[in-house]
């Protein structure tokens, strides 16, 4: 039986635990959810503040080799841009997926005014919130109720609500943040999954657990997805 | 000839490697020592073993945990050569401020400077676990310490960052 005071010890420990027991207290305890709610927030804070921004032409690498010449020295150049491209991508695809789920729950616990409305955003905030992601919505997308240009592990991405039958539900379009396969989540009360966008990244759709009459989320990731005309 | 291609390919490899991974690896090292210069000679250093020890690494999956490992060594080298006494933590976030200012948002800064302050004990497990994406496992087995006691750090590191930056630490909501 978990107490309020081996809950909140447990998850200010890892704030992703996903222990089926602390999971149950917080579904029967106001209390605690509201603590869990305003920790994700700051866990977002703690996210962005440890970003710091230090220009990595600070540190040269000693073992780069300046004896090559001519032809020869281009198309090593080229081979070892390539090589980092394909590093790069590889390591890209292969972050923990639990990760970026997480990130986007902490993300979405942070910006809880999002759900207080369900008027639509004026078109031309919309299309300002989307223009730098370069897409636009088919008008069939649903009512945006909230539309946000919001910092994202190092981006602008768009965080969107869409209202929908089954109720509103959070985008985030995350181009820059490519993944192999759909990948399905339950923390902290939200339901969601990320699906993969070929060429343009993912996009996480989420819903409140508490949505009365939800639906499978997959579909109305799918929805969504199809809603989407990508401008480049 | 065919050492040299060989030799040329593994070092564009590993050039390659470091440089995707040095955004990170700078991070980490300026929340190690929260001190920007330091950070950059611990990486400048770091990068130097890595190339030489570059056989030890036989899965390139492995080069993140693997390079961090250096980047902790060396630190911990460059703090035993230069005998720091102690560590004026006031002057650090003086030095540092223009860069932990740098964030758009006032509540950024204020996690930062908190941050700064956090004892190392701390500080440590909660980069590796916020910034580097480690599980409380990983984290025991990097830092050499039990489960448990990793989570105990973990706890406290967030009770201190918070109740520094005036949030509600309470575990009992009836206190």
């Amino acid at each position: 039986m978990t107490d309020h005071t081996h809950y909140r010890s447990a998850i200010m420990s890892d704030p992703h635990d996903p222990d089926p027991d602390l999971r149950a207290h917080r579904d029967s305890c106001a209390e605690c959810r509201a603590f869990t709610e305003q920790l994700l927030r700051f866990e977002a804070r703690l996210e962005r503040a440890l970003l710091v921004d230090i220009p990595v032409k600070s540190v040269v690498l000693p073992f780069a080799r300046n004896g090559a010449q001519g032809p020869r020295r281009w198309m090593a150049m080229a081979a070892s841009l390539l090589l980092a491209l394909v590093i790069a991508a590889g390591a890209w695809l292969t972050l923990p997926q639990r990760s970026l789920a997480a990130a986007v729950v902490a993300h979405m616990a942070g910006e809880p005014d999002a759900w207080l409305t369900d008027a639509p955003v004026p078109d031309a905030d919309l299309n300002a919130v989307l223009k730098d992601s370069k897409l636009h919505l088919k008008p069939d997308a649903g009512v945006v109720s909230y539309a946000s240009s919001c910092e994202f592990r190092g981006h602008r991405v768009p965080h969107l609500v869409v209202q929908t039958p089954s109720g509103p539900v959070t985008v985030m379009v995350l181009v820059h943040e490519a993944v192999r396969n759909p990948k399905q989540f339950d923390e902290h009360g939200y339901r969601g999954t990320i699906v993969p966008v070929p060429g343009h990244g993912s996009i996480a759709v989420l819903m409140r657990d508490a949505n009365p009459g939800s639906g499978d989320v997959e579909r109305i990731a799918a929805r969504v997805d199809n809603s989407i005309i990508w401008t480049r | 000839m065919n050492d040299e291609v060989g030799g040329n390919k593994r070092r564009a490899r590993f050039q390659a490697l470091c440089q995707s991974l040095r955004p990170d690896l700078l991070r980490f090292a300026f929340w190690l020592s929260r001190d920007r210069a330091l950070a950059e000679d611990v990486v400048q250093e770091s990068m130097l073993r890595a190339w030489k020890a570059r056989d030890s690494l036989l899965d390139e999956s492995a080069a993140k945990p693997w390079l961090l490992t250096i980047i902790r060594r060396e630190y911990a080298r460059t703090f035993e050569r230069k005998r720091f006494a102690t560590v004026n933590v006031d002057e650090l976030v003086a030095q540092e401020e223009p860069m932990l200012a740098a964030a758009e948002e006032q509540d950024i800064s204020d996690v930062r400077a908190a941050l700064m302050r956090l004892p190392d004990e701390y500080r440590e497990p909660l980069i590796l676990q916020v910034l580097m994406g480690y599980s409380t496992a990983e984290i025991a087995r990097e830092l050499e310490l039990s489960g448990p006691a990793v989570l105990t750090r973990l706890y406290r590191a967030r009770q201190q960052l918070r109740a520094a930056c005036g949030e509600d630490v309470r575990l009992d909501p009836q206190e």
